[in-house]
């Protein structure tokens, strides 16, 4: 479950990215953040993720303060997400697969066991004839389902999306959308921000934010 | 523990795949931190040759004691009880009585000059003696030499007291100089292999700043970032040392035959050895830990930035 408890971040006096948010995401939903360019949107993903820490208020993940999280911790949290970005942030000098597998790697799992769940979530995500191409190969839309195989390839209990659509054409921007919710009806929380109406129309709840401020779905 | 290992050969696989992915740039890496490494090799090895040699020379302390012209043969011999009461302290000393006759057929057969000095007619060599010392371990002991020689200078009919261990002295202290000026150099080379190391692992570390961006935000622990920057440090570091070590070893063959032949006149067989095996692992290890160093030291700082 994830918490948020008057829960706001300013960069400057001038610069506040949220006020005072309160909300509650429950395990297994899915959930879409909606609103405007600087609505606060990615810095509320950020925070899940602890990318950001709240200037005031609290944030808790299955319980976990982010704001009190020491660094060295902050790994094994996001071990526990899955994070989709607008850019996929591949490397492109490795291949598809390598990509994937990097989850894996990190908490020491070995190749041969990478390799292989990395090759399942890929074939999840409709793409494990791909594995051994680089990413600058693929199209938008599947360089999007590489990222969602890497952010699910460590079974996260948690995927932040961050405008996974933005740059993809509807038919691409389904089959991403099409991925995520599978993994939400097979249990895992989804949070996806977005400001494709389109989008907004199959979600099962939206929270809308406006220049840092709850709008609407907090409930 | 299995997991331990496997981050490791992770990290090495990282490093080597990355150093290979620009093979130019990281030999020329290595030469450059080898040039650093090579002066303070060679002198290292020049020294390890010539302390057996200084160490030898220094544990058999002789003086060589001369009485005046005027001394008769038997004033010459009495000076014996006297010398050996100088000596009492010395458990193993030796007193050896050398005739002026027996100096002269010594310089004879020892100098090449016979001709020569049969011209001179008479022996011009006075009566002496030569101490043979107790040995002595290390050039501070010198100095009891020095007090023997003073005593011995005090005595009625005694021309000329030379302490043979004068110029072991001098080589010592020689040597001492050497070891400072070596250890000086050393110490700056280092300084400039840690700062090429430095600069190469900051470049690395820029040229995979989005690997390490990415790595983060998937729950790499900051030790997993790290580790494969270590490892392209220290192994940088020891193949500098392996190129500076082979660098000494092709420069013995052609010094050694110089010296070969310098050494023959002297009678001499004195030729300059590479360092035994475990020196060579020390050198080496010692290279890694520089490269280690300078990868430590870099990726504190910048990737601290990245943070």
């Amino acid at each position: 479950m994830i918490e948020f408890k008057y829960v706001s971040k300013q960069y400057s006096p001038e610069a506040i990215a949220l006020r005072e948010i309160s909300l509650t995401i429950n395990k297994g939903e899915l959930v879409y953040l909606a609103g405007p360019s600087g609505a606060g949107k990615s810095t509320l993903l950020k925070m899940i993720a602890a990318i950001e820490r709240p200037t005031a208020g609290n944030v808790l993940v299955n319980g976990q303060d982010i704001g009190a999280l020491k660094k060295a911790s902050v790994p094994y949290l996001r071990r526990n997400l899955g994070l989709i970005f607008q850019q996929q942030r591949l490397l492109t000098d490795r291949s598809v697969l390598a990509n994937t597998m990097l989850p894996l790697l990190v908490t020491g799992a070995s190749r041969a066991e990478a390799e292989q769940r990395a090759r399942a979530a890929l074939d999840r995500v409709g793409l494990e004839e791909r594995a051994h191409a680089r990413p600058q190969e693929l199209s938008g839309g599947e360089q999007q389902r590489v990222a969602i195989a890497r952010a699910i390839v460590n079974r996260p209990q948690i995927i932040l999306a961050d405008e996974p659509t933005a740059n993809l054409d509807r038919a691409s921007a389904n089959k991403v959308l099409d991925a995520l919710r599978a993994f939400q009806a097979a249990g895992v929380t989804c949070i996806i921000s977005t400001h494709d109406e389109q989008v907004l129309d199959r979600a099962a709840r939206v929270i809308h934010l406006d220049h840092g401020q709850l709008v609407g779905g907090a409930a | 523990m299995k997991s331990w290992f496997r981050q490791h050969r992770f990290a090495i696989g990282a490093a080597l795949g990355h150093l290979f992915k620009a093979p130019g740039s990281f030999l020329f890496n290595v030469m450059v931190v080898a040039i650093a490494l090579t002066l303070p090799f060679a002198g290292l090895t020049l020294l390890e040759n010539v302390r057996p040699m200084s160490e030898q020379l220094s544990v058999d302390p002789e003086i060589s004691l001369f009485v005046t012209p005027a001394t008769t043969r038997d004033e010459a011999r009495a000076l014996e009880p006297a010398l050996r009461a100088i000596l009492k302290d010395q458990q193993a000393a030796r007193i050896v009585f050398v005739p002026r006759e027996q100096a002269l057929e010594t310089l004879k057969a020892k100098s090449g000059l016979s001709d020569v000095l049969d011209t001179l007619g008479d022996n011009p060599l006075p009566d002496g003696y030569v101490l043979k010392l107790d040995s002595f371990k290390s050039a501070a002991d010198a100095g009891i030499v020095d007090a023997i020689a003073t005593q011995l200078r005090a005595l009625p009919g005694v021309d000329t007291v030379q302490v043979d261990s004068a110029w072991v002295k001098r080589l010592a202290a020689l040597l001492g100089v050497l070891r400072l000026v070596l250890l000086l150099l050393a110490l700056t080379l280092g300084l400039v292999v840690i700062a090429v190391v430095f600069n190469t692992i900051r470049l690395q570390v820029l040229t995979q700043r989005d690997e390490i961006a990415v790595s983060k935000l998937i729950g790499a622990t900051d030790n997993f970032i790290h580790r494969p920057f270590y490892y392209m440090g220290a192994l940088l570091g020891l193949c500098a040392g392996g190129v500076a070590l082979g660098a000494v070893a092709l420069a013995l063959r052609p010094l050694n035959t110089a010296i070969a032949e310098f050494a023959r006149l002297y009678a001499s067989e004195f030729q300059l050895a590479p360092l035994h095996p475990a020196g060579l692992g020390l050198l080496l290890a010692i290279s890694a830990a520089l490269g280690l160093a300078g990868a430590l030291l870099s990726v504190q700082r910048h990737l601290a930035r990245l943070n």
